[in-house]
C-alpha cells in the first residue's frame, strides 16, 4: 500500500510562512491562468499518450472495427454490420460463456478479496508483523508463470494419480475423489482454487499493509472508550480499508472478465464448454486448434468488445465507490 | 502470472514498502540504457522471407519437436549443396504456442515459406494462402505418398499440403496383464474386446486406457467407427465437408455412436475418460494400471522417454478391432503432421527445392527412423527400423480418416463426450453434433 | 508538539512497529493463526519445491517414483543451458526487460505526477482514456498489434516488442504512481513554484526523490511481468535468435511429450533473476527511516 508520508519541515516558523504564502496564492490563483502548468502537464503526458495512441488506442479501434466484419484472417474483410453481435445472441456456446464469465469474475472477486482480508486481519491481530522470509515465500506464486502453475495443478487434480485424490483416499474420503477438471460441476471451483492460490499471498500483503496503515491513535481512543477488539475491528479497521478494498475489488473484477490464461491452460474451456469464458472462446475462434477450422476474427473481436464494456462497468463502479469514500 | 494479475502484484509490492537509494536509481538507468542499446541490435540475417545478405531465406515453421535433432542435419546437408539458400527452422512447443504466431504472420500477409498447416490446411488453401502442390511438386512426386495422406489435404482437385509424419492408431498392450486375466491372443472384433474386458476388469485392472480429453481427440476413436459402419473410407471426408446428403444425425453416424456407446457401457475404457489427458492415459498404461492403451504411432517415441526401460521391451501393439469377424480392420490413419508452402512468397522455389530434398529417401528415412516416427511415403516406409512402427505402417491400406478438417467439424465432436460420460443417448448426441457443427460455421 | 506525525512514526507494514495501544495476548489464537500461515506458506512454496525436485531426477521417475527422488543428478542443468542456448536468450530477456522497466518508469512517473499535481484541461478525460488500456483482453489485440507493428516497420525487432510492452504497461503504473503522488502534500510543489522553479525541475528535484517506494514497486513488478511474458514475444519476434527466455523454455513443452527435467531445470534457472531483483529491493528497505525529509 502506498505509505502515508507526512513530511515536516522541522520548524514552526517555516510552517507559518508556508501557510501565509498558501493563502496569498489561493487568493490570486483565480485571476491567473497557469499556462506553464498546462504546458508541463501536456508535455509530461506526451510520450504516454503517443505510445497509447499507436499501440493501444489504434489497435483497440481496429479490434472494434473488426467486430463489424467477418474477416477470415487473410485478404479483404467484408463489412457485415452487427451480424456478429446478433449471432452472439443466438449462439448457445456464447450464451453459456457469458454466464460463466460473469460467474467466474464475481466468484473470483469475492474469494480473492474476502479470504486474503480475513487472513490478513488474523495475522495482524495476533502477530505484529511478517518476517522477510514469510513475505518472500508468499511472493512465490507470483513468480511462477501461469503455464507452469497450470501444469502443476493439472498434475494435482489428475483423477487417477493426482495428489489431491490420493490424499482424499488416504484419509478415508475416497468417495469424494473425482475428475475435478472434467466434471462440469467441479471444474469452475477447481480453477478458482488455483486462482486464489496465486493471488492469496499478494492480496493478503496488500490488506495487511492497509491494516497497519490505519492510525493507531484511533485504536487507542477506542480502547479508552472501552470498545472490545471485535468492535474495534468493525468500526475502525474495516472503514479504514474501504479505499484499498474498492481498488482491489475493481481490479479483480476486471481481471475476472478478461481471464484467459489460467482457464485455457488447465481445461481449454472444457469439458464441453463448461469452463469456457469469453476470453477462451474468443481465442479458440481466432486461433483455435480444437474448435472450428476457419479463423473467425470478426466474431472473436465482437467478444472482446463485450469484455471491454464489462470492464468499463467495473471501472465506473470503482470510481463511484472512491467518490463515496472521499465524501 | 499473466499480465492481468499485475495490478495486484504491484499493490502488494508497495505494501512491502521497498526503497531505492538515488545511486541505485542511477545505476539502474545506466544499466537500462546499455541494455536498451544492446537490445536494439537485431541479429544479422533477418528472417523475413526473401533475400538477406545475398542469400534466399526459407522460413520453416512447425511444432514438430520430435525431429528437433534431425532437422539440423538435413538442413546442413541441403545448405552445403545449395549455398545460396538459407533455411530458418523454427520449432514451437505445442500447436497452441504456434497457431497465434502463424495466424498473425498470415494476417500480416507475410506467410512463412514452409509451414505446418494443422487442421486449417484446407481453409488456408481456399483462402489462397498455401500453394497447390499438385502443380508445384508434380504428381509423380506425390505418387510416393500414401493415398490417405494426399486425400486428406486435397480439396477441389488441388492439394494444399503433403503429409510428413503419418499415423495409424492401434491398441498397445501389456502381454503380462492380458495373460494374467486369461485372455489369449488378440481380440479380433469389438465383441471379442468386450469379452476380454470382462476378464481383465475382474483382475482389478482397467482394460483400455484412453483419453477423451479434450473431447475432440475422442474423434480418433469414434470417427473410424463411422468408416467401419459404412465400410467406406470416403464417407467421413464427405461428411466433414457437409456435402449434400451428409449430416451428423444420419443413420450411419447414429449407428457408429451406438457402437461407441456399447463399448463404453461394457466398461472397456477406464473410468472417467473425459477427465484423463493423453499424458495421463499413457501413464496409466506404463505404470500397469491398464492392460491396453488406445493411441497413435507417436507413442513408441514418448514411451522411450517416459516409461521404464523394462516396460519398453515388453509392450506390443495390435490392430483396431473390426466391426465383425472377417470385416476390415479400419484404422485411423491420417497424417496429423504435414507441410504447406506459401503461395505468394518470393522464396517459393527455394522452398520447394528444400522440400524435395527433405523427402528424398536418404534424408527422409533417417529422419523418421531417428525419431521413431511413421513416414508418409512408401519408399521410406520400406526402410523403417522399429518393428512396432513397421507393424503399424503395414495397416495403412486399411486406413480411414479421423481428423476433422472441415469448417465446424471439430465443434461437432464436442457432444461426443456425453457418450463417454454416459449422460446422453446416441440419437440425441447425433442431433447435438449436427447443431454444433452448424453453429460453429456461423 | 507537531500535530503531523513524522515518517518514522507512521511506517508501512513491513517494519512491524511497536503499537503500544494494541498489545494482545492470545496464545491460542496465535498458534491457530500460525498454523494457518504455515499451511499457506507450504501451499505457496510447494510448486517451487516440485520444480526443483523434478529437475534433479531422471525423466521416467517423475510420475511413478517417490516424491523425493532416490538418485539426484544435476545433469539437467548443463543440458538445459546448451540445448536451448540458454545464455543467449537469457541475455535477450535481460535486455528487453531492463529496457521495458526503464521505459515504464520514465513514462509512469511523469504521467502520474502530471495527473496528481498539475492542472490542465481535459485531464480527467485523458486519464479515463488511458485506463482503457486495462480493459481489453490481450488475446484480442494480438493481430491488430501485429499489423500495427508491421505498418511501422517494427516487426521482428526487439525495439518493437519493448514499445509494445511499455505502452501496454505504463498506464497501470501511472495509475499507481498517481495514487502515490497524491499522498504528497501540495505545499511542496507550491513552495517550489514560489521559489521560481520550473515544472520539470520541481518534478526532478523535489518530487522524484520522494517517490522511491513507488519506483521500487514499479521496478519489481514490471520486471516480473516482462520477464515472464510469452504470447507477444512469441508472435512478434520471428527470428529465433532474438527471442527472450520464456518462449524458448516453453518449446520444451511438446504436444505429446515433454522433457520434464530439462524444462524444470530451465525454469528454475529463469526464476533466479526475479528472486534476486526482489531480494535486492527488499534490502534497500531500511527500517524507521525518515524518507528523504525535505531539507529546507
Amino acid at each position: 500500500m502506498v505509505p502515508n508520508i507526512t513530511l515536516t519541515t522541522g520548524s514552526r516558523v517555516d510552517r507559518v510562512r508556508l501557510a501565509r504564502q498558501e493563502r496569498r496564492r489561493a487568493r490570486s490563483s483565480h485571476r491567473r491562468l497557469h499556462y506553464s502548468e498546462w504546458v508541463a502537464g501536456y508535455t509530461f503526458l506526451l510520450p504516454t499518450v503517443v505510445l497509447f495512441a499507436l499501440f493501444v488506442g489504434g489497435p483497440i479501434l481496429f479490434a472494434i472495427g473488426l467486430s463489424f466484419t467477418n474477416w477470415g484472417g487473410f485478404g479483404a474483410a467484408t463489412f457485415t454490420g452487427s451480424a456478429n453481435y446478433a449471432r452472439m445472441l443466438h449462439d448457445p456456446v456464447a450464451q453459456r460463456a457469458f454466464v460463466v464469465t460473469i460467474l467466474y469474475a464475481v466468484a473470483m472477486t469475492v474469494l480473492q478479496t474476502v479470504i486474503p482480508l480475513v487472513v490478513a486481519v488474523l495475522v495482524d491481530f495476533v502477530w505484529n508483523g511478517l518476517s522477510v522470509v514469510v513475505r518472500t515465500i508468499l511472493f512465490i506464486p507470483a513468480i511462477v508463470s501461469f503455464v507452469v502453475s497450470g501444469v502443476l495443478w493439472n498434475l494435482i487434480y489428475d483423477p487417477n494419480m493426482g495428489t489431491l485424490n490420493q490424499m482424499l483416499k488416504a484419509i478415508g474420503l475416497g468417495q469424494l475423489a473425482q475428475p475435478w477438471l472434467s466434471n462440469p460441476a467441479t471444474v469452475l471451483p477447481s480453477i478458482l482454487v488455483v486462482s486464489l492460490w496465486g493471488a492469496l499471498g499478494l492480496n493478503m500483503l496488500i490488506f495487511f499493509a492497509g491494516i497497519q496503515g490505519v492510525d493507531p491513535t484511533l485504536y487507542e481512543a477506542a480502547q479508552v472508550d472501552g470498545a472490545s477488539r471485535v468492535q474495534q475491528f468493525f468500526y475502525i479497521t474495516i472503514p479504514g480499508l474501504r479505499v484499498i478494498t474498492a481498488i482491489v475489488v475493481a481490479l479483480n473484477l476486471m481481471n475476472g472478465f478478461k481471464v484467459f490464461d489460467i482457464i485455457y491452460v488447465m481445461t481449454g474451456g472444457g469439458p464441453s464448454h463448461a469452463s469456457d469464458v469469453f476470453g477462451t472462446y474468443l481465442y479458440t475462434l481466432a486461433f483455435g486448434s480444437t474448435s472450428g477450422s476457419i479463423p473467425q476474427l470478426g466474431y472473436a473481436s465482437a467478444f472482446s468488445v463485450v469484455v471491454m464494456v464489462l470492464c468499463g462497468f467495473a471501472v465506473l463502479f470503482q470510481v463511484g465507490l472512491a467518490r463515496r469514500a472521499n465524501r | 502470472m499473466s499480465s492481468s494479475d499485475k495490478p495486484q502484484r504491484m499493490l502488494a509490492a508497495s505494501a512491502l514498502g521497498a526503497e531505492l537509494s538515488r545511486r541505485t536509481v542511477f545505476k539502474l538507468v545506466g544499466a537500462g540504457a546499455a541494455a536498451a542499446a544492446l537490445a536494439s541490435c537485431t541479429p544479422a540475417g533477418t528472417s523475413t522471407g526473401g533475400s538477406s545478405g545475398g542469400k534466399t531465406v526459407v522460413r520453416m515453421w512447425s511444432w514438430y519437436v520430435g525431429q528437433k535433432d534431425e532437422f539440423p542435419k538435413v538442413i546442413k546437408a541441403f545448405e552445403a549443396k545449395h549455398p545460396s539458400i538459407k533455411i530458418d527452422n523454427r520449432i514451437f512447443g505445442t500447436p497452441d504456442q504456434y497457431l497465434p504466431a502463424l495466424q498473425a504472420a498470415i494476417s500480416g500477409g507475410d506467410v512463412p515459406e514452409i509451414f505446418a498447416p494443422h487442421t486449417r490446411a484446407l481453409t488456408y488453401g481456399k483462402q489462397g494462402v498455401s500453394a497447390d502442390l499438385i502443380k508445384e511438386l508434380g504428381s509423380s512426386f506425390l505418387k510416393d505418398f500414401f493415398p490417405a495422406t494426399n486425400q486428406e489435404y486435397t480439396l477441389g482437385g488441388k492439394q494444399y499440403a503433403v503429409g510428413y509424419m503419418a499415423q495409424t492408431f492401434g491398441l498397445f498392450y501389456n502381454p503380462d496383464l492380458l495373460a494374467a486375466a486369461g485372455v489369449n491372443g488378440e481380440p479380433e472384433t469389438w465383441d471379442d474386446l468386450i469379452a476380454a474386458a470382462a476378464k481383465i476388469n475382474a483382475t482389478g485392472k482397467a482394460t483400455l486406457a484412453f483419453s477423451a480429453n479434450p473431447t475432440v481427440s475422442a474423434g480418433d476413436f469414434f470417427l473410424p467407427l463411422i468408416t467401419q459402419v459404412s465400410d467406406d473410407p470416403t464417407y467421413f471426408l464427405k461428411l466433414d465437408q457437409l456435402e449434400s446428403g451428409f449430416s451428423w444425425d444420419s443413420d450411419v453416424v447414429v449407428k457408429a455412436l451406438q457402437l461407441n456407446d456399447k463399448i463404453v457401457k461394457a466398461k472397456v475404457f477406464q473410468p472417467r475418460t473425459t477427465g484423463t489427458s493423453g499424458v495421463q492415459a499413457e501413464q496409466l498404461f506404463y505404470t500397469g494400471g491398464a492392460a491396453m492403451f488406445f493411441s497413435g504411432s507417436w507413442t513408441p517415441q514418448s514411451l522411450v522417454q517416459d516409461a521404464p526401460p523394462e516396460f519398453g521391451k515388453k509392450y506390443k501393439v495390435m490392430k483396431t478391432p473390426a466391426i465383425s469377424s472377417g470385416a476390415r480392420h479400419w484404422t485411423a490413419d491420417q497424417a496429423g503432421a504435414g507441410w504447406s508452402v506459401a503461395a505468394g512468397s518470393k522464396a517459393k522455389d527455394a522452398a520447394l527445392e528444400f522440400l524435395k530434398f527433405m523427402y528424398s529417401a536418404e534424408q527422409y528415412s533417417p529422419m523418421m527412423n531417428g525419431s521413431n516416427s511413421m513416414p508418409s511415403t512408401a519408399s521410406a516406409a520400406a526402410m523403417i527400423e522399429s518393428p512396432i512402427i513397421k507393424l503399424m505402417t503395414s495397416w495403412l491400406p486399411d486406413g480411414c480418416p479421423h481428423i476433422p478438417f472441415g469448417a465446424g467439424s471439430a465443434a461437432g465432436l464436442e457432444p461426443l463426450g456425453k457418450i463417454f460420460d454416459q449422460t446422453e443417448s446416441p440419437e440425441k448426441v447425433a442431433k447435438e453434433m449436427q447443431a454444433a457443427v452448424l453453429n460453429a460455421r456461423g | 508538539m507537531s500535530a503531523a506525525l513524522t515518517t518514522s512514526e507512521r511506517m508501512p507494514a513491513t517494519t512491524a512497529p511497536l503499537k503500544s495501544g494494541r498489545k494482545r495476548r492470545f496464545p491460542l489464537g496465535k498458534s491457530l493463526v500460525s498454523l494457518i500461515l504455515i499451511a499457506i506458506c507450504a501451499l505457496t512454496i510447494f510448486p517451487l519445491v516440485w520444480l526443483i525436485l523434478t529437475s534433479l531426477r531422471k525423466q521416467n521417475t517423475i510420475f511413478n517414483g517417490p516424491f523425493i527422488p532416490k538418485h539426484i543428478s544435476f545433469q539437467a542443468y548443463p543440458e538445459a543451458w546448451s540445448a536451448i542456448n540458454f545464455g543467449r536468450h537469457f541475455a535477450n530477456s535481460a535486455g528487453i526487460t531492463s529496457a521495458t522497466v526503464l521505459g515504464v518508469l520514465v513514462l509512469s512517473t511523469l504521467a502520474g505526477y502530471a495527473f496528481a499535481k498539475l492542472h490542465f484541461p481535459f485531464k480527467n478525460l485523458i486519464y479515463v482514456m488511458l485506463l482503457a488500456t486495462l480493459m481489453m483482453p490481450a488475446t484480442a489485440l494480438i493481430i491488430p498489434l501485429y499489423l500495427e507493428l508491421k505498418k511501422l516497420g517494427l516487426l521482428n525487432s526487439q525495439i518493437g516488442l519493448v514499445l509494445l510492452y511499455v505502452s501496454g504497461s505504463a498506464p497501470f503504473s501511472m495509475f499507481l504512481m498517481r495514487a502515490f503522488f497524491e499522498t504528497l502534500p501540495d505545499e511542496l510543489v507550491q513552495a517550489a513554484r514560489l521559489d521560481g522553479a520550473g515544472e520539470f525541475t520541481i518534478f526532478r528535484r523535489v518530487i522524484l526523490p520522494l517517490a522511491r517506494p513507488g519506483i521500487a514497486v514499479v521496478v519489481i513488478f514490471q520486471f516480473l511481468s516482462t520477464w515472464n511474458e510469452f504470447l507477444y514475444a512469441n508472435t512478434v519476434l520471428q527470428n529465433t535468435g532474438s527471442l527472450p527466455l520464456q518462449p524458448v523454455l516453453f518449446t520444451l513443452i511438446g504436444q505429446y511429450q515433454t522433457n520434464w527435467p530439462l524444462l524444470t531445470a530451465g525454469l528454475t534457472m529463469s526464476i533466479v533473476p526475479v528472486i534476486l531483483v526482489y531480494v535486492w529491493m527488499q534490502r534497500q528497505f531500511v527500517a524507521g527511516l525518515t524518507l528523504g525529509a525535505v531539507k529546507n
